[in-house]
């Protein structure tokens, strides 16, 4: 007896009973961090994982192809015009041929109804489509079973929208089935965040709430892949992920830290790519009056005192790009200038001038990681001695994210350790949160109530010539480098990394990922 | 018995009370907003104030207090900030996770723990007891985020040998859920495979998780062996001609039961109220990992629900270790 249960025990280690190696390369297993995935319903999702998933099931109007996010591509729409109206602009498109999973024809109605419910059920992201589209229930009207209008108001500038419906919350729904799931008035949404009813190239096959989630392939679609499956796994852990990806479990690892990236690079096994981001990383000032930032050559000392090259290069290991601008790289407007220079001596005159010698400050920051995959305690830390070498005090208090931002919405933050990504690709994603003190957002809570910046935010917002448009972001740039509440640190690469079988794995800097686009050896 | 049931019942009731009063009133002294955490840094303030108002998250304390009562009483611990979904129905989902892999736990605790604590009794101060008392010392001190992470990279992905986070291979496909246990869902759907691979992914976790409570009930079992092995009776069984192993384990083990007994309790409630780091790190989604989450993302009515069925938990094993002395010691009777 004891014989057999030593030797059953031993055959737990030896016997794993495998899959078929033919079902092994048709499934990509990508392991990450899916803390943030709390629904599944693509006009809720207002989060990274959310995004990426909805990406694959559904499709939007208009989209964009791998990594060029300057150039909307057809989605559903295969074309579409702007038609000036007496209250704005109509946005008309023309919907190709398609079928949803369920083998329903997707039709304008079914584009009414998923910008409608967005509206209606006021969801986390739906300011997107109510706020900065400016519509409201009725304005996305079915013409015809191919043509939908969407009726702009004339606050709304047509190329941003455009921009905007790129994105998930967009995504074109199963009218048919969410409308015979609907529960008290909730638009389908209870249903729609453990289920899919999209025309994209998978479908939600299965999915345990916080820990993966299983695709399969939608025969009904239009473009389809070599991968059959993508099942996402839950892994919190960098070090979990990267024991499961050096033994074979998962294909893809999302979260290296950038140590293990480093050495990833020189592994034969696999593949370390680094991908880019419209993410930001920085210190936000409180310059309202009274506040410890008031004066903006206090605010410049501080852009002085920190040494940015070291941050990206010790604490990233060189996986970001050094920035000092509000417009991430790869948005129109982007500004790679430096308009200051790491200069400790000249931070302490700033400082002497505007009688700020010795000033002490409350410098919040959060638990877990900045963008980059760096803790932020690490990132304040530095941040601390360096402003501590130009003679500003800076008390560290660290706190969960979600205790961070109340203090911040109230404006209560004197010196606060943050991150930014842009809601849309567009350079207003970034400009209006940043530089308009009106908006409520970035500019009100650092309580930076500037004119200038506010004028050139709104004329860049409304402004469709692309060269003007430009031409008002290059002007808002600098003059926000150089008289801001910020202090930008970084824009991050994100690493990521995939076992060497696996090709055609790109991410592009929204965070979305094509999965038909991939194949493993 | 029935009467000293009756009784326990009525604490239980009272501790509950308190407990669940403690953590609505300590979850709510935290200096921060849930809404603005349930939406994000990004989030508009419309959009928190239709949050607040939705959740009652604007009412004064005492009145929130009042509905959160009232809605306890009913059985009902309200929807979770995060997911929207029924605190109850959320951890029905993950709590069968969490049993699983502290029964598991509990499981390697007893098969490892007691023969090393027998066996270091026996030969007390020879260099086997002293052997045992280093692992046992090490084992209880060693930090469970650590010995997983050791564990997983050399057994899993250096040598293979064993699989790495997860329940279930990400090739298998889970069976129906009936129980939540996944080694006894896929037996019930007969999907050998899924179990096999179940209980594969158990050793890990379950030897990490265990390694604390191995520590505890060796040097429990060694103690109240130490203490068994000096009776009379035990040198009578001796001397009547009975076998080593029969004086050792229907002898003296079983009137050393009761310590060990105690702390296997306290082990598997302790156990059973989260096992935070090891679900972390093993990506088990359990009520460790539930109320973590809840934690950090200042889910307070998820943090009171898991606090209150915790307490529940305790209570119970409590009471069951109480009743299974009786069974034990047939001198303990509850009248």
């Amino acid at each position: 007896m004891r014989k057999t249960i030593v030797l059953l025990f031993l055959a737990l280690f030896i016997f794993p009973l495998g899959l078929a190696q033919s079902s092994r390369n048709s499934t990509l297993v990508i392991g990450v961090d899916l803390g943030d995935l709390i629904t599944l319903d693509p006009g809720v999702c207002y989060e990274f994982s959310c995004s990426t998933i909805g990406d694959n099931i559904y499709e939007t109007l208009v989209r964009f192809e791998g990594t060029n996010l300057s150039e909307i591509k057809p989605g559903l729409a295969d074309s579409w015009e702007f038609v000036p109206s007496a209250t704005g602009t109509n946005l008309v498109f023309h919907l190709r041929d398609a079928k949803f999973a369920s083998g329903n024809p997707v039709t304008a109605n079914d584009v009414a109804y998923s910008l409608d419910r967005v509206i209606g059920f006021a969801g986390p992201s739906s300011f997107l489509i109510s706020d900065v589209l400016g519509i409201d229930i009725g304005d996305t009207e079915a013409l015809d079973d191919k043509t939908v209008v969407i009726h702009l108001p004339s606050k709304t500038n047509p190329s941003i929208a455009l921009n905007v419906l790129t994105f998930v919350t967009g995504a074109v729904v199963d009218s048919e089935i969410v409308k015979s799931h609907e529960v008290d008035n909730d638009w389908g949404t209870t249903w729609l965040g453990q289920n899919s009813a999209g025309s994209g190239p998978y479908t939600l096959a299965r999915y345990d709430a916080g820990s993966q989630v299983f695709l399969q392939d939608n025969p009904n679609a239009s473009r389809s892949g070599s991968l059959k499956r993508v099942i996402l796994r839950d892994m919190k852990e960098s070090s979990a992920q990267q024991a499961a990806l050096k033994s074979g479990e998962i294909d893809v690892a999302y979260d290296f830290t950038p140590e293990a990236f480093i050495a990833a690079e020189s592994n034969p096994e696999f593949k370390a790519l680094r991908t880019d981001t419209f993410g930001m990383q920085y210190l936000g000032m409180n310059s309202g009056p009274g506040a410890p930032f008031e004066d903006n050559r206090v605010r410049q000392a501080v852009r002085m005192a920190i040494n940015q090259d070291e941050i990206i290069n010790d604490l990233l290991s060189s996986l970001g790009f050094k920035m000092q601008t509000i417009i991430p790289r790869g948005l129109l407007g982007a500004d790679t200038n430096s308009y200051y220079e790491y200069n400790p001596e000249k931070a302490k005159a700033l400082l002497k001038e505007a009688g700020a010698e010795g000033m002490e400050v409350e410098f919040l920051t959060s638990t877990g990681s900045c963008n980059g995959g760096i803790p932020c305690t690490d990132l304040a830390a530095k941040i601390q001695n360096d402003l501590a070498n130009v003679g500003i005090t800076a008390n560290i208090r660290q706190m969960v994210a979600g205790e961070m931002y109340t203090i911040y919405r109230a404006q209560d933050a004197q010196l606060i350790l943050a991150g930014w990504s842009p809601d849309y690709p567009d350079p207003d994603g970034n400009v209006t949160p940043l530089a308009d003190y009106d908006a409520k957002s970035l500019a009100w809570r650092n309580v930076w109530d500037d004119e200038t910046a506010k004028n050139l935010a709104k004329s860049g917002a409304s402004e469709s010539d692309v060269d003007t448009r430009l031409a008002i972001y290059n002007e808002l740039t600098e003059y926000e480098a150089l008289n801001g509440p910020f202090a930008i640190l970084y824009q991050p690469i994100k690493a990521i990394v995939v076992r060497a079988n696996v090709d055609g794995f790109v991410r592009n800097a929204q965070g979305s990922v094509d999965y038909t686009a991939i194949s493993k050896k | 018995m029935f009467n000293y049931l009756i009784k326990r019942l009525f604490h239980m009731i009272f501790v509950l009370w308190g407990v669940s009063t403690a953590a609505f009133f300590l979850s709510n002294v935290v200096p921060t907003d849930p809404a603005a955490a349930a939406l994000g840094g990004n989030a508009r303030q419309e959009q928190i104030e239709a949050f607040r108002e939705k959740y009652g998250l604007n009412k004064p304390i005492y009145v929130q207090y009042k509905i959160y009562m009232s809605h306890l009483l009913k059985g009902d611990l309200g929807n979770s900030l995060r997911t929207k979904r029924s605190i109850i129905k959320d951890i029905k989902q993950v709590f069968p996770a969490t049993v699983e892999l502290t029964l598991s736990a509990l499981l390697v605790s007893l098969l490892l723990g007691l023969p090393l604590g027998v066996i270091a009794a026996i030969n007390q101060d020879k260099l086997i007891d002293l052997i045992v008392r280093t692992i046992a010392l090490i084992a209880g001190a060693v930090p469970i985020y650590w010995l997983a992470l050791i564990l997983i990279n050399y057994f899993h992905a250096e040598l293979g040998w064993v699989p790495g986070p997860g329940r279930l291979d990400a090739f298998i496909f889970p069976p129906p859920r009936v129980t939540g246990f996944m080694t006894i869902d896929s037996l019930l759907a007969k999907d050998f495979e899924a179990f096999w691979d179940a209980l594969r992914h158990l050793i890990l976790p379950g030897l990490v998780l265990g390694s604390f409570s191995t520590a505890l009930v060796t040097r429990m079992t060694r103690s109240a062996m130490l203490e068994v092995l000096k009776q009379d009776y035990v040198r009578t069984a001796h001397s009547k001609g009975l076998s080593k192993n029969r004086v050792i384990y229907k002898h003296a083990l079983r009137n050393a039961a009761l310590p060990i007994l105690t702390v296997s309790g306290n082990v598997l409630g302790s156990l059973l109220a989260g096992a935070v780091l090891t679900e972390t790190i093993f990506s088990w989604q359990g009520l460790g990992s539930y109320a973590t989450t809840g934690v950090t993302s200042l889910d307070v009515p998820a943090v009171m629900g898991v606090t209150l069925v915790a307490g529940i938990v305790y209570s119970i094993i409590n009471l069951l270790v109480d009743l299974s002395y009786a069974l034990f010691d047939p001198r303990i009777s509850y009248q």
